[in-house]
């Protein structure tokens, strides 16, 4: 090595050094993982290692790391997709790129059950009840993001890697740190994509009404009304569930299922005017209308101030329903 | 001439709506949907009918999100099948966003990154007398 390269890479060291600490010491700090940490300790209850079977592999084309990720996840919940079917769904080419909330709608549209998971014990939990995950990765830095999706399948706890189908690999052995690592940069957003008669590990029911919401949305009621039903099975006390099923039931005129779950949510909140607004209709449906009427009138009388006027109206439709000769 | 076909289309649909639906005609436009009871997280607070202005702005709303989904490149009858089956919350979080949103691409991203970091390498090794692209320096 010459004495002129020497001096000169001494120079750099001298100047630049303290820079580069400062930004690495910034970059490492911005984003080590405590839950991992958290996770190992405290991971007992969960198989050390886990993998996901019949989950196959599409290598990713051009952009379509999106598209690829939806067309795995929907192929394996038994609803065959190609990459470029979902592509048509999922991919906006201005952005050269596939937004989150689409691959959620377009989950939604094939019929599937579309929930969320937001932490790394769930996702593991996830993986190690056989359902896999659709993660949302930044692989660079927040300053110089590179936004990428992939499927995690399986993980190895004592190798420390979770698997992931990722781009062109069919399998990417990656440390977990470094994945949770590139997770929090994509806000720890995780999607499990189930058929509809399925049921994800870690749920909430909050989540899981939402995702039949969203079935219901994209024009798959009768999916959604299966999802209701598991899950006023599995939280029985479940108030929105109870009447996500009552409105399921309802689109399908289901009037008596319809009433018996609007029924029970009135039990549960007694004072919620929306749960007797509907009970009133189911049992319209279902010719009782003196009882419709009793339900209206609750309604009407729950009313927050000043918010009667639709309750006002139910009752108004019940009454001329009534008056209305029979046949 | 639009509005002549729709009017011919839903005319009779809405007749067949109406002799379909049985003994309750008006029964759908008051039943209040699932998605307004997710809306209040307990029991504490009470559930309220959306009023007509707030039905007014998420439907707005949407047509926002559509309009640049389209502008986007996204094919307009399939922009509004992906604004369709996003919930209100979704479609009132992402209105007007949809530029800064980040979206997943992969490997795009990967070889900008790849030309970045070989400029950066480049550069310092010009700084070192390695190499000599650039025409700063020596």
């Amino acid at each position: 090595m010459s004495v002129a390269i020497y001096a000169r890479l001494r120079a750099i060291r001298g100047a630049g050094a303290a820079t580069m600490a400062l930004v690495l010491l910034l970059v490492l700090s911005a984003c080590a993982g405590p839950q991992t940490a958290r996770f190992l300790t405290d991971a007992s209850d969960l198989p050390f290692r886990s993998e996901v079977g019949g989950v196959p592999f599409f290598a990713q084309t051009d952009n379509f790391c999106g598209p690829a990720t939806l067309a795995m996840a929907a192929t394996w919940a038994g609803t065959p997709l190609t990459q470029a079917e979902a592509a048509a769904q999922v991919f906006t080419p201005g952005k050269q790129g596939t937004l989150r909330d689409d691959m959620v709608a377009a989950a939604r549209r094939n019929g599937l059950l579309a929930v969320p998971v937001t932490d790394m014990r769930a996702l593991f939990q996830e993986i190690a009840d056989g359902h896999p995950v659709i993660v949302f990765q930044n692989l660079a830095l927040d300053i110089l993001p590179v936004w990428h999706y992939a499927v995690a399948y399986g993980y190895d706890l004592d190798r420390g890697v979770i698997l992931l189908r990722s781009g062109l690999d069919e399998t990417r052995a990656t440390p977990l740190d470094t994945f949770e690592r590139t997770w929090a940069r994509g806000d720890h957003w995780g999607l499990v994509v189930l058929p509809a008669a399925g049921w994800p590990a870690t749920a909430s029911e909050r989540a899981v009404v939402e995702a039949a919401v969203g079935l219901e949305l994209a024009g798959h009621g009768r999916a959604a009304g299966a999802v209701y039903a598991n899950a006023v099975q599995l939280w029985p006390e479940g108030y929105t569930a109870w009447f996500g099923l009552g409105n399921a039931r309802y689109a399908t005129r289901d009037y008596r299922g319809s009433a018996e779950a609007f029924r029970q949510a009135t039990r549960l909140r007694p004072n919620d005017a929306v749960a007797w607004n509907n009970l009133a209709y189911a049992l319209a449906g279902n010719g009782r209308l003196p009882e419709a009427r009793e339900a209206a009138e609750q309604a009407v009388r729950l009313a927050p101030l000043g918010g009667e006027g639709p309750y006002r109206d139910t009752l108004a439709d019940i009454n001329a329903l009534a008056a209305r000769p029979a046949g | 001439m639009h509005a002549r076909l729709m009017q011919a289309v839903c005319a009779p649909l809405a007749a067949l709506m109406f002799v379909t639906a049985g003994p309750l005609p008006m029964a759908h436009a008051a039943m209040v949907p699932t998605e307004q009871v997710l809306r209040s997280a307990d029991q504490a607070t009470p559930v309220n009918v959306a009023t007509d202005r707030e039905r007014l702005a998420t439907f707005l709303a949407r047509e926002d999100v559509r309009r640049q989904m389209q502008s986007l490149g996204v094919d307009p009858s399939e922009a509004t099948q992906r604004v369709a089956a996003m919930s209100d919350a979704e479609v009132v979080r992402v209105v007007g966003k949809l530029d800064q949103i980040p979206a997943g691409a992969g490997l795009l991203g990967t070889l900008i990154w790849a030309v970045v970091v070989i400029a950066i390498i480049l550069l310092i090794t010009d700084l070192l007398g390695i190499t000599d692209v650039y025409p700063i320096g020596n």
